[in-house]
């Protein structure tokens, strides 16, 4: 469970699954859905993941739960579309996604049903999905490279998998599907204002001195003057790293400026 | 005659325009004010976290003196919001729309910064500085998340 907790916030599920503005009594800080994400497909309202049995995962199976998380496909057998980042997680070890199911399970029930999305092309492009899976889906578990660090190793599968780094930071190609040709290396942003920076080459490029600096960025943000972790949706995911253990950013951090 | 007349026209609404965005003007001029106000956040910072990280010493006096600067640098803070400023005429600016569509949140977290600068002045030892500093980096944060444009 508190290996459920720790990915919960490495994935930065509360970040989309927060209540919205609108939800009444509810505990802001607990993952009952609702609160608008727009995208250039249409505006989506994640869904309840507390384990209220009506409207949140209380009735999902564990093979449910695990399907959603890393095939991408609904309890009601539909594709899922992908502004949850499902091609991320598919990267992360079974027992893991269990355990994050476990750590919901805990959390207190919250009744919340969430709006339907609104998606105008929606029958078109949940077709499309199953498509753009073939092309796409990479859902191979990250397996550990023996020429590298153990805590190498970790913080490649935080940053690949639950950290989703890859959904914004990897520019996608003319059929969305991210361009691993340019792994990390940043583009324009996926709400259509800005730019997501590149990770490859921090070091060299002077934006942080060692895998020190950006572990103290990720951990402290403009709490310690590290101004550039703030906009884009940046904030949020950092506010989520500094509830990481001090290995997990110490790993992701070695990582990172191991990418020139 | 009169081609000659719309022609003239059509040129000189012409240079209207190009000049209107060649040149600068009043959106300039809070853009610039807002972005020497940061830069001098930006130096207040360069001297303060090293003492947060314990690189250097705490100096009261280096403290109140980037204190001092940001004070100076943002005293026209408040008259360079205007509608008419979300574009510069040559300035790139990276305030978002928001500021404009949502103006009691971009507001209410400006309004935290006066009292955090202020809990930074009054700080009259170490430890007042320290927790002072805690609470003056998250109004920064508080407001870059919503209200900044991401650049690289």
């Amino acid at each position: 469970m508190r290996n459920g907790e720790r990915l919960y916030n490495a994935a930065g599920c509360h970040s989309c699954h927060l209540p919205g503005p609108d939800a009444a009594g509810i505990d802001g800080a607990l993952p009952a859905g609702g609160a608008p994400l727009k995208t250039p497909v249409g505006t989506f309202y994640p869904p309840n993941l507390t384990p209220d049995p009506e409207t949140g995962l209380g009735n999902w199976t564990d093979l449910e739960f695990v399907n959603a998380m890393q095939r991408g496909i609904g309890k009601s057998g539909r594709h899922l579309m992908p502004a949850f980042p499902y091609t991320s997680y598919a990267h992360m070890k079974r027992e893991d996604v269990i355990d994050i199911r476990a750590y919901l399970a805990s959390l207190p029930p919250v009744k919340n049903a969430t709006r339907p999305q609104e998606v105008p092309l929606q029958p078109v492009v949940r077709r499309g999905i199953g498509l753009w899976k073939l092309i796409g889906f990479d859902s191979a578990i990250t397996q550990p490279d023996a020429g590298q660090t153990d805590s190498w190793n970790l913080g490649r599968s935080l940053v690949d998998g639950p950290g989703h780094c890859n959904e914004c930071h990897t520019p996608r190609t003319a059929f969305m599907t991210s361009d691993m040709s340019r792994y990390l290396a940043g583009g324009p942003h996926p709400e259509g204002d800005g730019k997501v920076p590149s990770l490859r080459g921090l070091i060299e490029r002077g934006r942080y001195k060692d895998a020190n600096d950006i572990k103290l960025a990720l951990q402290n943000g403009e709490l310690l003057g590290y101004d550039k972790l703030s906009s884009g949706g940046m904030g949020k995911v950092q506010t989520n790293m500094s509830k990481l253990p001090d290995a997990d950013v110490a790993a992701i951090a070695e990582y990172l400026a191991s990418l020139k | 005659m009169q081609l000659l007349t719309k022609s003239l026209f059509a040129a000189v609404a012409g240079l209207m325009i190009v000049s209107s965005a060649a040149f600068a003007g009043p959106a300039d001029d809070a853009i610039k004010g807002r972005q020497e106000c940061m830069k001098a956040n930006g130096g207040a910072m360069g001297v303060m976290v090293p003492i947060i990280k314990g690189e250097k010493p705490y100096d009261a006096a280096a403290v109140a003196d980037a204190v001092g600067k940001i004070e100076a640098a943002c005293a026209g803070w408040s008259g360079w919001w205007g509608d008419n400023t979300q574009k510069g005429e040559t300035l790139e600016t990276w305030a978002k729309a928001e500021i404009w569509t949502d103006k009691a949140g971009f507001e209410a977290a400006g309004a935290a910064y006066g009292p955090a600068l202020a809990a930074l002045k009054a700080s009259a030892d170490e430890a007042a500085f320290k927790t002072a500093f805690g609470g003056f980096g998250g109004t920064c944060k508080n407001c870059h998340e919503k209200f900044r444009r991401p650049k690289e």
